[in-house]
């Protein structure tokens, strides 16, 4: 352990370095040699998201069943739907949160009425009572996470960047979510997943910005 | 040598503040409390408690110094007045009241003796506490002179807040677990929320729009709260903050030891300040006419 | 590592290893996380408008804490009521509340509110459906008519008291009693005889001195929060004196400037030697007084009145020159000065003392006729319980609804309500707690909380700008089978057949409908809608009120020629912000907060003198029975010289019986033990009258009381200048 507080401190340009000096760059050097393990995913990726460095990790997750089987990939690949039309806090808000049933009763009222998953929607609405989705992305409750400003430092105030894009954005953390049918946990969400994204893009370094 | 630049880094870091400060602060959240308008009423404490989740430990933890009351109001009487009541008789000017919470202080004793960096200075100058990295070894509390850190000897959750009073719970910060320490924040979820729309919307944080609960609810207004570094921008034009306008009209200074004001009959004082903690509180002395 | 290490220096090094080690782990593929799958999500059917999950928005209602009518702001998070605060709209409380306030909440999310109607089946109370405890209601109701009916309730106002008011007139009953027993009736009645207004507008804004005697103005006195708002600003330079008299330190005392003990019920001697001093100095300021004034304000010379309040004379001189120094002043008078047998007399001098001093219409104003008679607050003290007593005697009554009062815990046990009421035919409670008296009905009906209710309130100590505070539900019901109080009103009406209710499909269409009737001056242009929602908006509707004027006309008093009670200790029931009377006893936050005064947290204490402790050979901790002729209760003995040697004061809001687990078995209740004596000219209860013994009695448990040292053990932790220095240093310069 004394070996790696050796490393010279260097210069950090961005804000809270020096607090990066003090308390952070032992694990500096581990995030050093686990970046290197994983073939360092920030030069590799092929990202359509200007000004950003894509976070590296992966995570196998388990099938999550779902009151309704919903694909995801119909309606953000094949038609297009942009991800904020039905997740519509995202910009507004620290959740994402989960399109209200009047959202999906919106076109499904007249599109696809015959198909068995969109029978089982309508018999929800009928019934007042909103589909018990299952939560697949999570993190603990001592996490301070928001989407807004996220979306605002990658897609609102990203220069270059194609709202209608926002999709890879969003896959920074959910994985391509637009190729599934139900959503799949394929990041890991962990500190170290979000520190190295953090360090990578320059974002805070602050314990209380996200924990709380 | 590893060990010398640890020892010279630690040396820096204690007398950081001596030399215009360790960090590059962004803010730094200060109160300004007036003690000529406080008349200890209890109602920041109880308005802490709705903001910040505290555990309510009943009857019998209480006696064991176990509350957790991040916000107390603390009652001092007269030194004459405990004495011979055949030599003065009665309480003639009433009790000494005076709000407590945690002093943000920028050298803070409480910081460097975490064995695991769960307490932290923010570059709010917030003396932070990080729940979920604390292992409990309780000796913040231990050097805190003004008693102002509570630990979680047990969890509180299931008798504290026995349904359907769970549901009151604040969202935006944690329910703290058995072995875990805990401190007032100034509300910093409330001030993570202010920064945050400050923030969507390209603007600085107005001065007013962050409000710790004890202050918003005070009734006397009692309680000034904002940021120490807004001082009046002659670039901007932007005014500086209330509290900034208090300490300065008391002549009180931050990273000193002993203030030394021209008029040292101004009322700013803070408390403890010789132990060279460096306070982000000050008070304003009680008056009283005879 | 050459360098030597102490231990200093290891401890140093293992912190700064700790660091490394741990950040460092939360970069390793094994750190924990979530799993998926195991938490639903809620969405919504239909989303509301403004609501964002995750984002907090307040809407404005008002408090029910108590009577004084305090706006608020609630925050509310995915459907449910997180945090109150004030409403900076209402000119009462402007953004402020006191701890009573904050504690709403708990209120709301209690765990032992009455979640069914309930009817007594025997000895019991059954649960039962709404349907089956109404008919009962109104099938019993069919046989009573006329003044065979009471309501008994707290203060109420607005259209609550509208409908009440709808219902008693359709029985054609005249009765309806109005219990507090921390209230001001005796000063509304000297204030009515003397000035014309029982409740004027008090400026302590504007105050240079203000003399309270007894008046716990900050603590429990009228409307807290609007007088700590105004303390704040008398606090400013030119600073205000606060003097303040009484024979047990209360909130406000324990903020005064100077703080004078007296004997119990000798207030008004005090208060007449004031005017003896000032007149002394200044004999025209007794010109036009009324030959009886003058010759009681010349009996009290300042020996005299020293040796009967037991107060220092150079108190007496201090006071009378502030008053002549600095003007205008205010002088007020509260609990411990109106609730003795010569309580009207005892408030009447100290108003005299604001009539001399030229106080009317300057720190006085008028209150103005509010334009709505029918919602303004009814009020009450302790008057209408023992009547309603008399009446059970009397076998007067067959049926009464009780809503907010609790008079089995809240008036003496000598009155014997607990077995009176068994004579009543019908007792109706409309509830959300299963109090003292709730327990004794026959049907228990379980009412929304004020979070979950709609209402209009009008405050009876109205602050400058009169206003009608707005409730509004700030969340939904918790229980699916409590009901609001308007609702369940209106069912009643319309069972009895009373015409003009049947319209009105719930309490919200009534309200409506009562705003759209409201004058059009009000409305400035707005359609009825429009008014409605900024009404709901801004959670307070102004309303302008009538001048009216002051009259300073002094009214026949006396005082005895010796007022205080010789031998025995006299029991003073001490009011206190946070319990109140006992209705907030079963709020975890409000017994977890300290007194402010003795620091006692989950229990009662009896305060006495050092010099009564060392007579009675106790100390702190020690436990004393205290016995007046009409029981005895026991408690701790907190000794500080915050109380005059003749006092024993004991707080109310402990001692339940019943009101749920954390209020229940906790302490003593003083009230149960007050004797029955009378104000000679307002028939209101003389509380602060009781006569007790007090022993040394077996330990009990001891009490808790929160902090360590009772001094700063010569520590700079509040320092205290004086206010030359202040007014030199802040004054107007």
């Amino acid at each position: 352990m004394f070996n790696t507080l050796q490393l010279p401190s260097g210069h950090i340009t961005h804000r809270g370095a020096r607090f990066v000096n003090r308390f952070l760059t032992p694990s500096l050097f581990w995030l050093a040699v686990i970046a290197l393990v994983l073939g360092s995913g920030a030069a590799r990726a092929e990202s359509g998201v200007p000004n950003a460095v894509p976070p590296v990790g992966t995570h196998k997750g388990d099938d999550v069943p779902q009151p309704i089987e919903f694909p995801h990939n119909t309606h953000a690949d094949v038609n297009q739907i942009n991800c904020m039309y039905c997740h519509t806090y995202a910009r507004r808000s620290k959740v994402a949160g989960i399109p209200p049933t009047s959202k999906c009763m919106g076109c499904h009222s007249v599109i696809a009425t015959d198909k068995p998953r969109i029978k089982k929607l309508t018999e929800y609405w009928e019934n007042k009572e909103p589909p018990p989705w299952r939560k697949v992305h999570d993190v603990p409750d001592y996490v301070h996470f928001t989407h807004e400003k996220h979306l605002k430092r990658f897609v609102f105030d990203n220069e270059g960047m194609q709202v209608e894009n926002v999709a890879e954005v969003c896959a920074f953390c959910h994985g391509e979510v637009k190729k599934m049918t139900v959503a799949h946990k394929v990041k890991p969400l962990n500190m170290g997943f979000c520190r190295r994204c953090h360090e990578a893009n320059e974002g805070p370094f602050d314990c209380w910005k996200c924990h709380k | 040598m590893s060990l010398s630049n640890i020892l010279e880094d630690w040396s820096r870091y204690r007398k950081g503040h001596e030399q215009g400060g360790f960090h590059d602060y962004e803010h730094m959240w200060g109160m300004a409390i007036d003690l000529n308008k406080c008349i200890g009423c209890n109602a920041c404490s109880v308005a802490c408690y709705a903001e910040n989740n505290l555990p309510v430990v009943g009857r019998e933890k209480f006696s064991k110094g176990q509350a957790m009351h991040w916000m107390r109001i603390e009652r001092y009487w007269d030194e004459p007045d405990l004495g011979d009541d055949r030599v003065s008789e009665f309480n003639q000017h009433g009790a000494n009241f005076i709000p407590m919470n945690c002093q943000q202080c920028n050298a803070a004793t409480c910081e460097p003796v975490c064995p695991v960096a769960a307490t932290y200075h923010t570059p709010d100058g917030l003396n932070a506490q990080v729940y979920n990295r604390c292992i409990g070894s309780r000796y913040c509390s231990n050097n805190c002179p003004y008693r102002l850190r509570f630990f979680n000897f047990y969890s509180y959750y299931e008798e504290s807040w026995p349904a359907p009073l769970e549901m009151q719970l604040n969202p935006d910060l944690s329910v703290r677990d058995k072995g875990v320490m805990e401190k007032c924040t100034f509300c910093v979820q409330r001030i993570r929320t202010v920064k945050d729309k400050a923030k969507m919307e390209n603007r600085p944080v107005a001065d007013g729009e962050a409000m710790p609960a004890c202050a918003q609810t005070c009734p006397t207004s009692a309680i000034v709260f904002g940021d120490l570094l807004k001082h009046y921008d002659p670039d901007t034009d932007a005014p500086e903050t209330k509290v900034v306008k208090t300490w300065r009209a008391h002549q009180v200074e931050l990273r000193v030891t002993r203030q030394n004001k021209q008029n040292p009959d101004l009322r700013g004082y803070r408390v403890f300040e010789g132990l060279n903690t460096d306070p982000c509180v000050m008070f304003l002395e009680r008056v009283r006419e005879v | 590592m050459s360098n030597k290490v102490n231990r200093r220096d290891f401890l140093k090094i293992m912190g700064w290893g700790g660091v490394g080690a741990t950040l460092a782990g939360c970069d390793m593929p094994t750190t924990v996380t979530l799993e998926e799958g195991k938490e639903e999500v809620t969405s919504y059917m239909i989303p509301e408008e403004y609501v964002i999950p995750g984002v907090g928005v307040y809407y404005a209602s008002t408090c029910q804490q108590c009577p004084a009518g305090c706006g608020l702001h609630g925050r509310v998070r995915e459907g449910r009521v997180l945090k109150l605060e004030g409403n900076p709209e209402s000119p009462i409380n402007r953004g402020r509340l006191c701890q009573m306030g904050q504690a709403g909440v708990q209120a709301h999310y209690n765990p032992d509110r009455i979640t069914r109607p309930m009817m007594r089946k025997g000895s019991g109370l059954t649960t039962v459906s709404w349907d089956e405890a109404l008919t009962h209601i109104q099938s019993k109701m069919e046989g009573v008519s006329g003044d065979r009916f009471a309501w008994f309730t707290d203060t109420v106002s607005g259209h609550q008291a509208v409908l009440m008011d709808a219902y008693r007139e359709a029985v054609g009953s005249s009765r309806h009693y109005v219990h507090e027993i921390i209230n001001n009736s005796v000063s509304r009645q000297v204030n009515q005889d003397m000035l014309g207004d029982p409740q004027p507008r008090l400026r302590f804004d504007k105050a240079r001195v203000v003399l309270s005697f007894g008046a716990d103005f900050l603590g429990t006195w009228q409307s807290p929060v609007h007088n700590a708002v105004e303390y704040a600003a008398f606090r400013e330079a030119p600073r205000g004196v606060l003097v303040q008299v009484e024979p047990k330190m209360t909130l406000t005392g324990a903020n005064a400037d100077l703080w004078v003990a007296v004997r119990p019920g000798t207030e008004g001697v005090f208060a007449l030697a004031v005017a003896n001093a000032l007149s002394a100095k200044n004999p025209a300021m007794l010109d036009g007084l009324p030959d009886k004034a003058k010759q009681l304000v010349r009996r009290y010379d300042i020996k005299k009145a020293s040796r009967i309040t037991g107060a220092a004379g150079e108190h007496i001189v201090k006071t009378a020159g502030w008053l002549a120094e600095r003007s205008p002043s205010l002088v007020v008078a509260g609990a411990s000065a109106e609730g003795h047998g010569h309580g009207y007399d005892t408030v009447a001098a100290i108003m005299l003392l604001n009539v001399i001093l030229g106080n009317i219409g300057e720190t006085i104003e008028a209150s103005g006729a509010f334009p709505f008679p029918q919602l303004v607050a009814r009020t009450g003290g302790t008057r209408d319980v023992m009547d309603f007593a008399k009446a059970l005697d009397n076998k007067e009554l067959d049926a009464v609804f009780f809503r907010g009062a609790n008079p089995v815990f809240t008036a003496p046990e000598s009155l014997g309500l607990r077995d009176k009421l068994g004579k009543v035919g019908l007792k109706v409670a409309f509830s959300q707690f299963e109090d003292e008296t709730t327990r004794l009905a026959d049907v228990v009906l379980p009412m929304y909380s004020a979070m979950e209710d709609w209402g209009t309130h009008v405050a009876a100590y109205q602050a400058g700008q009169a206003v009608i505070g707005i409730q509004q539900p700030l969340m939904q019901p918790l229980y699916e089978q409590t009901r609001g109080f308007g609702d369940v009103m209106l069912s009643l009406l319309k069972m009895r057949k009373v015409p003009g209710y049947d319209g009105y499909a719930d309490y919200y269409a009534y309200l409506r409908d009562a705003f759209s009737a409201l004058p059009d001056s009000l409305k400035n242009g707005a359609s009825n809608d429009e008014f409605w929602a900024s009404a709901l908006q801004r959670g307070v509707l102004e309303v302008a009120t009538g001048g009216g004027s002051l009259t300073a006309k002094v009214v026949d008093f006396d005082l005895p020629e010796n007022p205080a009670s010789e031998g025995a200790y006299t029991l003073v029931p001490s009011a206190r912000l946070g319990l109140w009377d006992g209705r907030h006893a079963n709020i975890p936050w409000l017994q977890e907060a300290p007194d402010q005064i003795s620091k006692v947290v989950w229990d009662s204490w009896a305060e006495m003198h050092p010099r009564t402790a060392r007579k009675l050979g106790v100390k702190t901790g020690d436990a004393i029975k205290i016995t007046s002729a009409n029981g005895s209760i026991e408690a701790n003995v907190y000794v500080y010289k915050g109380i005059h040697p003749d006092a024993i004061a004991v707080p109310m809001g402990q001692g339940h019986e019943t009101y749920g687990r954390f209020a229940k078995g906790r302490g003593v209740n003083p009230v149960k033990i007050l004797a029955l004596n009378t104000d000679g000219k307002t028939g209101e209860l003389a509380h602060h009258s009781t006569q007790v013994q007090v022993s040394k009695t077996r330990v009990r448990d001891s009490m808790v009381i929160f902090g360590g040292s009772e001094t700063q053990l010569g520590r700079k932790i509040v320092a205290t200048v004086t206010a030359d220095v202040y007014e030199r240093t802040e004054g107007e310069a």
